[in-house]
């Protein structure tokens, strides 16, 4: 589903952010990055949505180089693609409903479709009856899983989570990682940038290792360490 | 396709409001510098139909009365056409009454009153008159003696009307030309600001709408429909500065009665609303262009 060849990031032609990084993620796997605070987990990350292009090195998603992509066919590719961030990054004038319906407006989706899908995927991370209020009316774990129904109301193969648990208390976070485990089953391939110890050593999933922008341990059903 | 455009709609008045000082500030300068603009156009054509009877080198015009007879017009045509190192014959021309009323038509736009008494009875023809090349001096010597012709009715030479207004008609044509000029570039970079503040306004819904996967032109779109409705606003302001003081102007010129030229200083309806129509079209057009440059530089970083 993911693949990366040799890719190293290299920003302001000084800071390598990643070096040689080399990997595969199988279609419906749940990948773990650990790793310290600036060790190129969220870099890792943005390479595979093409939000940035590496100086070096080949990423693939879905069997197509993304880097040949022209700029044009990028928003197809993150049609495919859901991410979720430590900030949540919602709307805050927007309700929850319109927070998840946005992601389908924006795309050209017909309203039959925004009707149908927006109150399935509330029911899938458990916030019915919320959506009329605004993220300030919920809690930190609420407005994370208003960000994980907006990342994956449109089904999308991949979803990319960047310290997702980051700003919860470990039995939100818990909540979370159940949800995102029940996506993962569902098909949908995960990688998730993470510094939590506590998460991966409990969900005991592969775990690839980041030091200074230098893959250091790729592990089936590995633990932080 | 419904939701697209109610989404386009919604984001752009929202936009529009949000951004009130600068849109206004964005608006009256379009208006103003398209009034000038649209002022330059009308304020040359009144001065070309002015020197329009001048065109092609002419230097001296002789009025032949309407009364005259083929034979005393064959007479006139001779006593130019003899002179001939000073008049250039092959470009001797005679406006015969059509071609006189055609004339007149543009000459006095401004005053249908009279245009609608002319006719073959009272409509002077005339010879227009091209000297050899340095020769005007010369041709002006004998202005007296081609007076004396039967049935020619006056002679009028360019040199007494055509200089100060052409230097008249250059002088402000730099100043309008110049002043219309900055005052767009004001407006551009207005609307410019206007739409950089507006996406600076709502980066967080672009930066999500580019991570769901929206276009670049359903990005653009609202803000450049946002730009097309400024320059459309400014635009009609500026035609309706147009009309009035077109109006304004017109009034004041048919006020001044007799025969003395600046009827010609005024345009004709068509022209008018040709003029008013490029301006609603090039503010429009400027106005979107100007706003999908600017948001496709803040888009991609
Ligand atoms: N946009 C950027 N411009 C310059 N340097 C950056 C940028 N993003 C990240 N970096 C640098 O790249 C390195 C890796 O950062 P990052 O990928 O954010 O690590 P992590 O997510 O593991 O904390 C850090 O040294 C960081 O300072
Ligand atoms: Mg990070």
């Amino acid at each position: 589903m993911i693949r990366l060849e040799n890719v190293t990031k290299i920003y302001n032609s000084e800071v390598t952010a990643l070096r040689d990084a080399t990997f595969d993620v199988a279609k419906g796997e749940f990948v773990f990055l650990v790793g310290p605070s600036g060790s190129g987990k969220s870099t890792l990350l943005r390479m595979m949505n093409r939000q940035e292009k590496p100086e070096k090195g080949a990423v693939w998603v879905a069997g197509r180089n993304i880097n040949e992509m022209p700029d044009s066919k990028v928003p197809h590719l993150r049609r495919n693609i859901g991410n979720i961030f430590q900030d949540y990054k919602l709307l805050l004038n927007k309700t929850v409903h319109e927070n998840v319906a946005f992601a389908l407006e924006v795309i050209g989706r017909p309203k039959h479709v925004i009707r149908q899908q927006v109150p399935a995927v509330m029911d899938l991370v458990g916030l019915t009856g919320k959506q009329d209020r605004f993220p300030h009316q919920l809690s930190g774990g609420e407005q994370q899983r208003v960000s994980i129904a907006r990342a994956f109301v449109n089904r999308p193969l991949i979803l990319l989570a960047d310290e997702p648990t980051g700003n919860l208390d470990p039995g939100t976070g818990e909540g979370i990682m159940r949800l995102l485990d029940r996506i993962n089953k569902t098909g949908t391939t995960v990688v998730m940038a993470t510094h939590d110890q506590r998460i991966v050593n409990m969900m005991r999933k592969r775990v690839i290792q980041m030091d200074r922008g230098i893959i250091v341990r790729d592990q089936a059903r590995g633990v932080y360490e | 396709m419904w939701s697209r455009l109610a989404y386009t709609f919604r984001e752009t008045g929202a936009s529009l409001r949000r951004n009130v000082t600068l849109t206004v500030a964005a608006i009256l300068t379009s208006a103003v510098s398209l009034f000038l603009v649209g002022g330059t156009f009308l304020v040359q054509r009144g001065f070309d139909n002015l020197l329009s009877k001048w065109a092609g080198g002419v230097q001296m015009i002789v009025y032949v009365n309407p009364t005259a007879t083929p034979d005393q017009i064959t007479n006139i045509r001779t006593v130019l056409a003899q002179n001939t190192n000073v008049v250039d014959v092959s470009k001797l021309d005679y406006l015969d009454y059509a071609r006189s009323l055609e004339e007149a038509k543009r000459l006095f736009a401004a005053d249908p009153g009279t245009l609608n008494l002319l006719n073959q009875t009272n409509l002077p023809t005339q010879f227009k008159v091209v000297p050899i090349v340095g020769k005007t001096d010369v041709l002006v010597q004998f202005e007296k003696s081609f007076a004396g012709l039967p049935e020619v009715k006056k002679i009028v030479l360019a040199r007494d009307q055509i200089e100060q207004i052409s230097k008249l008609r250059d002088f402000v044509q730099t100043v309008t030309v110049g002043l219309s000029i900055l005052l767009l570039i004001g407006a551009l970079i207005l609307i410019w600001t206007t739409i950089r503040t507006a996406m600076y306004a709502r980066r967080r819904e672009i930066e999500v709408m580019k991570l769901v996967g929206a276009t670049n032109w359903f990005i653009r779109i609202p803000f450049m429909l946002e730009g097309l409705i400024q320059g459309l606003v400014g635009a009609v302001m500026s035609c309706g500065f147009l009309l009035f003081f077109n109006r304004l102007w017109t009034n004041g010129v048919v006020k001044l009665k007799g025969d003395n030229g600046f009827q010609a200083l005024v345009v004709s309806n068509s022209f008018l609303n040709f003029v008013m129509l490029m301006l609603l079209l090039f503010g429009m057009v400027a106005g979107a262009i100007a706003s999908g440059i600017a948001a496709s530089r803040f888009l991609d970083v």
